[in-house]
């Protein structure tokens, strides 16, 4: 029987090319488009699931408390893994991470000329007990059990030793300090959290030695024994910190506690915690997989609107069959086969595909989809199951609607589409519905993302780079500015913290001096050509200089410091501009004396609005030597200033980023999401289209005839165009109604997540309309003309 | 075998019921060869449909053998439908995407006869009807007078107890339709009853019993 339904599907199938070609063509782009994103979501919701055990393992945050607030942190102090490794006996095994990328970077001298090295940390000797990566060379037991010991990722030690081998028991000078490489690893893989160049021993650091409560810069994980329970370790945790860290807190005033958290929830949970590598919104996941569903749904409409527009022409089989004895039943199993064919096709061509376009995919994702998952036993058990849930999805309507219908009426063609043509119409315009609306959608994030790169943040980030700087190129850095200014490579420059682009340090105002509340705000160390570098604009009283007092400086000999505020910290004091000047705050403890206000600027990213900020000197915490260079060439600006570095920190790489790009990198997530949203929106406008294509193939082939009696009673092709697509396009106009309501939600809602909003207005939706509209348009002027142009002798002598 | 009484078949339009069958009254005996005649509108295909159980909106009474059709269920219709009807249209009707031997086959599939059987049923009837050479064409290769072979061929395939033929020779020239009525005659000789309606006076002849219909009315009922 089903060698006898697949032999007749597939002669139906070959026989209607139009209606096959679009239904394939339609359904294969949808399952490409599912399963790069199925591959996608894969790779994000596995983040950090390969390591044995990862179940058990838990990173630990922490939280402090202090005065009615409370704040979460990623990173804890390098005591608190040591004491839980010996105290609790549920703990198997623990380990310590010290991003070392977070502070600054290293100079790596591997014998051919030094280079700087971003991707570098320290980890104790029980890093792979917790995470068990291969080691291609060395025993993971003890390949950093001493100081001095490095372990390579295999792709590091290529680019140092040429192969990984080559690298093991050869010594590597990092910041002046010699190394033993005692081991290299695997690639992290790119779904680990984890993720660096360099693995150093912590015994070599100074906590590594003698381990203690503070500072908290370290991410600290442990292993669980199996069958111990994470609740009953968590409550065990209080009486740990009160032992260690009663006295201090009571001192201080604070409370601090630990928290747990899966390996397995770094990436997609909380993002404000701080992380190894960016994380990711979980709700992206989300609306991808509500987009994949949707390609399939718009696909799978395809077929469904052509299967029953074809309907009546298929009709005489269907009442033959019946005449011959056919059961409802066998004739469902019949066209059911005959979807479940396309369906199969479909599904093995997207695979084909996948595999082609695997490299394109992967730079749209931005990380290499692992496309043989899907040739594993549980990725062809999915695909299977793909196949028949297409094929039952695709062919179940038709199929039901052509085995129903009955023998007499069917031989006599005189089946009414009534009762299907309104399923058809409503498919039609949920599938432009979703084309309409993702559109939206997708222009809505579109104008969000370029408001982000063209907003005004109240600095001038373009022409301006920042250069790594330590704290030992001090001595130097008035010489190097004046140098930069007088070669023409620079109009002016200034040691900071940080980036403008995202300042870090948060401290607190305290009741004292002037002001007697409190609030949070962020310190911005610089130096005294900070405001001139980046071109901040001063409201009130007056720059900071050369003459003033830094904080360290001023915290010694006891006296107050100057600082400039923002507006928003202004507005926190309640003071207005002119009075704020002058006043006394206790600034994180020490008294700093208001000296001016600066406009808001973005320090931060532009989902949270512009926080209390103070701008002050202390070139101690300085981590980044900012350059302005001048309008014109900015190669040759380049190697100027690459001279001037090089001659006055000979030892120093020369390595730069320019401030706008790194303004960017903060937005890549959203912007790679946008990317991604917009290629797939893409592609269900261009399913949907071809559907309605297929559509009105068929409305203009059984109207041929009348067709033809209209031109021979002269109607224009106008004429023809009109009869043909009106009634499609009242189903547009229904879908763009809807997908406007659509729009209207998805903008609030979306960008309620942006403290900074762009203004929307109604571009967006008029030209998703238009798009869509124009695309529909087309596909039926097309048609139209082709069927105008026929000759009506010809048409009309078949009858 | 057959027995039907006060048959009506009509049409409800607005203002009063177009009767496409009116009062029909008619008992078939098994192994009779009836021939259904009248002009164009007269009945006869409704008459057939109604007969082969492909048409249950009408009403009065209708036995076959001892079982009252019209208070059957759905299932066991489908295989008294099945097991004792086969069906032979002027149009031929052959599925087009099929070859002979696929379309002989059909009716088999749909009863569940096992593959060995089928095979041995299909090469008796090609043999039978001197199509052995033309089993894997499709029915567009194929003359009129062939396809309908094909068709008779397809509809005594399930070896039904009673074959119902609509105007089976109406499209082919009377060579071919002398042909086809031959085959009916020796079908009938070996017990299977025949009902075929047609226009043509001198197909009546094969029969054994010739009903006239008139405006959906038994105008004449006479054994030949």
């Amino acid at each position: 029987m089903w060698k006898n339904y697949l032999k007749i599907s597939y002669r139906n199938l070959k026989k209607r090319k139009l209606y096959t070609g679009i239904n394939l063509l339609g359904l294969t782009i949808a399952i490409v488009g599912f399963l790069s994103i199925s591959l996608f979501i894969h790779h994000e919701w596995n983040y950090d699931r390969m390591y044995s055990g990862a179940e058990r393992i838990y990173k630990l945050n922490q939280e402090f408390a202090a005065n009615g607030e409370t704040q979460l942190v990623g990173s804890t102090p390098s005591s608190l893994i040591p004491v839980l490794i010996d105290e609790f006996p549920e703990v198997e095994t623990g380990t310590l991470v010290f991003d070392l990328g977070i502070f600054s970077s290293v100079v790596v001298d591997g014998g051919q000329g030094s280079q700087e090295e971003k991707s570098f940390a320290f980890v104790d000797e029980n890093f792979f007990r917790v995470f068990d990566f291969e080691l291609l060379v060395g025993d993971g037991a003890k390949v950093l059990d001493e100081p001095n010991q490095l372990v390579l990722t295999e792709s590091t030690a290529k680019r140092y030793f040429g192969f990984a081998q080559a690298a093991f028991q050869n010594a590597l000078k990092i910041d002046g300090k010699e190394y033993l490489v005692t081991g290299v690893m695997e690639d992290f893989p790119s779904n680990s959290h984890l993720d660096f160049d360099f693995l150093a021993s912590f015994k070599t650091h100074r906590h590594g030695k003698n381990p203690e409560w503070s500072p908290s810069n370290y991410y600290s994980y442990v292993k669980l024994k199996e069958g111990s329970n994470r609740a009953e370790f968590e409550t065990k945790l209080p009486q740990m910190v009160e032992k260690y860290l009663g006295d201090i807190q009571e001192e201080y005033g604070f409370k601090t506690s630990f928290l747990t958290q899966p390996v397995t929830e770094i990436h997609l949970g909380d993002q404000s915690l701080s992380s190894i590598k960016p994380g990711s919104d979980v709700r992206y996941l989300y609306i991808f997989g509500v987009v994949a569903i949707l390609l399939i749904a718009i696909g799978v409409i395809n077929y469904v609107n052509l299967a029953t527009a074809e309907a009546t022409e298929r009709n005489k089989e269907v009442g033959l069959r019946k005449v011959m004895g056919a059961e409802r039943v066998q004739l469902f199993g019949q066209f059911v086969s005959e979807s479940m064919i396309l369906s199969f096709l479909a599904t093995g061509l997207s695979i084909l595909c996948v595999f082609m376009l695997g490299s394109r995919l992967s730079d749209l994702v931005g990380f290499q989809l692992k496309t043989d998952l899907l040739l594993t036993p549980g990725g062809i058990l999915f695909l299977i199951f793909l196949v028949l849930i297409i094929g039952i999805l695709a062919g179940f309507y038709p199929s039901l609607l052509l085995a129903g219908m009955q023998p007499i009426k069917a031989l006599g063609n005189k089946v009414k589409t009534g009762g299907t043509a309104w399923v058809r119409k409503s498919l039609v315009v949920f599938q432009f519905f979703v084309s309409t609306g993702l559109l939206i959608a997708t222009f809505v994030v579109k104008s969000q993302l370029n408001f982000m790169q063209d907003v005004n943040l109240g600095y001038e980030k373009e022409h301006l780079i920042a250069l790594n700087y330590t704290n030992s190129m001090e001595g130097s850095v008035e010489v190097a500015k004046q140098e930069m200014i007088r070669s023409g490579a620079a109009v002016s420059a200034s040691i900071a913290s940080d980036m403008p682009v995202f300042i870090k340090a948060g401290y607190k105002v305290f009741p004292g001096g002037d002001f007697q509340g409190e609030f949070m705000i962020t310190g911005y160390s610089v130096d005294q050509d900070l405001s001139k570098t980046i071109g901040l604009e001063l409201l009130a009283g007056v720059d900071l200089n050369r003459n003033d007092l830094n904080r360290s400086q001023a915290y010694e000999e006891g006296v107050d410091f100057p600082v400039l505020i923002n507006e928003s910290a202004l507005k926190a004091t309640g003071w207005s501009a002119e009075e704020a000047i002058g006043k006394r705050v206790n600034f994180g403890g020490s008294m700093a004396r208001i000296k001016g206000v600066v406009k808001n600027f973005y320090f931060n990213s532009l989902h949270y609005e512009v926080n209390p900020l103070a701008v002050f000197l202390d070139p101690n915490q300085a981590n980044v030597f900012l350059v302005k260079l001048p309008e014109g060439d900015v190669q040759s600006n380049l190697n100027k200033l690459k001279a001037t570095w090089e001659g006055i920190w000979p030892d120093r790489p020369f390595t730069f980023q320019f401030v706008d790009q790194a303004y960017e990198q903060q937005y890549q997530s959203e912007q790679r999401s946008g990317l991604i949203f917009g290629v797939f929106s893409g592609i269900v406008v261009l399913i949907a289209c071809m559907g309605l294509f297929g559509l009105v193939s068929y409305v203009a082939l059984r109207r041929t005839r009348e067709i033809s009696i209209r031109k021979v009673l002269g109607a224009t092709q106008g004429d023809v165009l009109t009869a043909l697509s009106a009634d499609f396009l009242k189903l547009l106009g229904i879908s763009a109604l809807l997908a406007v309501g659509f729009g209207i939600w998805f903008t609030d809602s979306w960008l309620s997540e942006f403290a900074n909003q762009a203004e929307v207005g109604v571009i967006p939706y008029l030209l998703a309309i238009l798009i869509v509209l124009v695309l529909a348009f087309g596909t039926i002027a097309y048609r139209s003309w082709k069927v105008y142009s026929l000759n009506p002798s010809e048409t009309l002598k078949n009858d | 075998m057959i027995q039907l009484n006060e048959i009506d078949k009509f049409i409800e339009s607005r203002f009063q019921r177009v009767f496409i069958l009116k009062g029909i009254n008619l008992t078939i005996s098994e192994g009779e060869f009836i021939t259904l005649m009248g002009p164009s509108g007269a009945g006869k295909s409704t008459l057939l449909n109604i007969l082969g159980l492909l048409d249950s909106d009408y009403e009065g009474s209708y036995l076959y053998g001892t079982q009252n059709i019209r208070k059957m269920r759905d299932k066991d219709l489908s295989k008294l439908h099945k097991s004792e009807f086969g069906y032979i249209f002027q149009a031929y009707h052959l599925i087009d995407e099929l070859t002979v031997y696929e379309n002989i086959e059909t009716p088999l599939l749909y009863r569940n006869v096992s593959s060995a059987e089928r095979k041995s049923i299909i090469a008796d009837l090609l043999d039978r009807f001197n199509m052995v050479a033309k089993k894997d064409l499709f029915p567009a290769q194929l003359s009129g007078g062939q396809q309908q072979l094909v068709g008779i061929a397809r509809a005594i395939a399930g070896r039904p107890r009673v074959l119902l033929a609509d105007e089976p020779t109406g499209n082919l020239h009377s060579a071919q339709a002398k042909e086809i009525m031959e085959v009916f005659q020796e079908l009938h000789k070996e017990g299977t009853t025949i009902i075929q309606a047609t226009h043509a006076r001198e197909n009546a002849d094969y029969g054994t019993r010739l009903i006239n219909l008139l405006d959906g009315r038994i105008e004449r009922d006479e054994i030949i």
